[in-house]
């Protein structure tokens, strides 16, 4: 007997109302690149799959006057190839890059990398630095949670049973940033972040800087912004003496948040280097590293 | 639960289980062994098929969502005869198959990848196969056979434009 059910929904009502029947615990399926790892080493949690990924608008990247959205199921292939997206946010373009294999690209969606909520998941350090908002529907209605928000822990979200992610949205950043994705993997290709970073900001027309957020993955619990880092860089040239006062802020709050532990030998060299690297690209340099 | 799809150009029609895999629907329920299980979590590419003609990890792809889909393994690649094609042919010629159990995932990786990219670099080759792993010919011959069949192809399209 089969130890799940499979329904696919063919609207954004149907797979609501899907996941709200009650009696059987639905989870819905994008890609399936995480649940069909996580059934092989967890018990299986839900009786019944909710396909959702022919549902049209949860496949969409659109941007409307400043705000772009993208649809929960939007693939990383996909929005590699977004024009949107090279233009509004590439550092997250650079993100998607990195993540998995072109198979594991193909299939794996935002809605699923940012429910999921791995320490590592190379989505949500660029999204972050977004202050993307996430969009939720269920039954009762509809939410938005900040994406640093919705991660409560590794693994943990806030979504309810019965709560779709339905998409991103978030403020088109100005034309003037410069953004950078960096990731420490231990191979070039298909691997897990054991650290990553992503920054954005722009300065203004004296050469301060105006503009600056920063969100490292893997670093702390859960993906979020470090004012006290920010406001290292916020009205100061940004030259190298303060981009190494920034990176340091940034190792000294990590330390803070998470404690000495036994990866903190490693992190804290590690996460200095690459924010330092990934500050003077944007500031000093080009902008977007690649990996 | 009955699921129909286009399998190798082919319409079909199968009951299976809701909870299989699109690997264990091909490997068992169709007997179409070409397509290798191995780490089974998305790592290794041995169970790569085309999926609407995208390169996909068969074993992360839940069996019923290709209801209505177009899957092509490696029993659907050859040439209009049966035989080998010609990027299975320099596969051979390269000295790209020693063990051959990656072999089917590299061949159909490689397939997706001169699908949308007629003349890739030899690092476009790479970055194509960065989800196949092969533990036995150090992926150089793998990549020149690719390569020497992108060329292949290159050629025979300007020679039929020239007789055209």
């Amino acid at each position: 007997m089969a130890k799940f059910d499979y329904v696919l929904a063919k609207t954004m009502d149907d797979a609501v109302r899907l996941l709200n029947e009650p009696d059987i615990r639905s989870i819905p399926l994008a890609g399936g690149t995480d649940i069909y790892v996580a059934i092989r080493v967890n018990p299986i949690w839900f009786d019944r799959l909710v396909d959702i990924q022919r549902i049209l608008e949860l496949n969409e990247v659109s941007m409307e006057n400043d705000e772009v959205k993208i649809g929960a199921a939007v693939t990383f292939s996909h929005a590699i190839k977004n024009p949107i997206l090279q233009k509004t946010a590439p550092f997250l373009v650079e993100a998607c890059k990195t993540i998995g294999g072109p198979a594991v690209r193909n299939c794996g969606t935002f809605g699923g990398n940012v429910s999921n909520a791995a320490a590592c998941a190379d989505s949500l350090p660029a999204l972050v630095c977004l202050e993307a908002i996430a969009h939720l529907r269920s039954s009762k209605g509809q939410r938005q949670v900040k994406v640093e928000d919705l991660v409560t822990g590794p693994h943990q979200t806030q979504i309810e049973p019965g709560e779709l992610l339905t998409h991103f949205t978030f403020k088109a950043p100005p034309d003037s940033a410069k953004s950078c994705f960096i990731k420490i993997g231990r191979r070039k290709a298909q691997s897990i972040s054991r650290l990553s970073i992503a920054v954005i900001g722009t300065v203004d027309a004296a050469g301060l800087v105006n503009y600056v957020r920063v969100c490292p993955g893997a670093a702390v619990a859960t993906p979020v912004l470090f004012p006290k880092v920010e406001d290292v860089l916020l009205g100061k040239k940004p030259d190298k003496e303060t981009i190494i006062a920034a990176a340091d802020q940034l190792v000294a709050d990590m330390i803070e948040s998470a404690g000495r532990r036994w990866s903190t030998e490693y992190k804290e060299i590690t996460l200095k280097a690459i924010a330092e690297r990934s500050l003077t690209k944007i500031f000093l340099e080009d902008g977007h590293h690649v990996n | 639960m009955l699921i129909n799809f286009t399998l190798n150009h082919k319409p079909v029609s199968v009951d299976a289980p809701a909870d299989i895999t699109l690997l264990t629907l091909l490997r068992d329920h169709f007997k179409l062994t070409g397509t290798k299980e191995a780490c089974e979590v998305g790592e290794c590419g041995a169970c790569a098929v085309l999926l609407d003609e995208e390169l996909v990890n068969s074993c992360l792809v839940a069996a019923p969502s290709v209801m209505g889909r177009e899957v092509i393994t490696i029993e659907g690649i050859h040439d209009e005869d049966g035989n080998p094609n010609d990027l299975q042919r320099n596969f051979i010629d390269k000295g790209a198959v020693q063990c051959g159990f990656c072999t089917p995932g590299m061949v159909i990786a490689g397939e997706a990848l001169l699908a949308t990219k007629a003349e890739p670099s030899r690092l476009e080759i790479r970055e194509a196969l960065a989800g196949n792993l092969c533990r036995c010919t150090g992926y150089m011959q793998i990549v020149d056979a690719i390569e020497t069949t992108a060329k292949g192809r290159a050629e025979k399209r300007n020679q039929e434009k020239r007789e055209r």
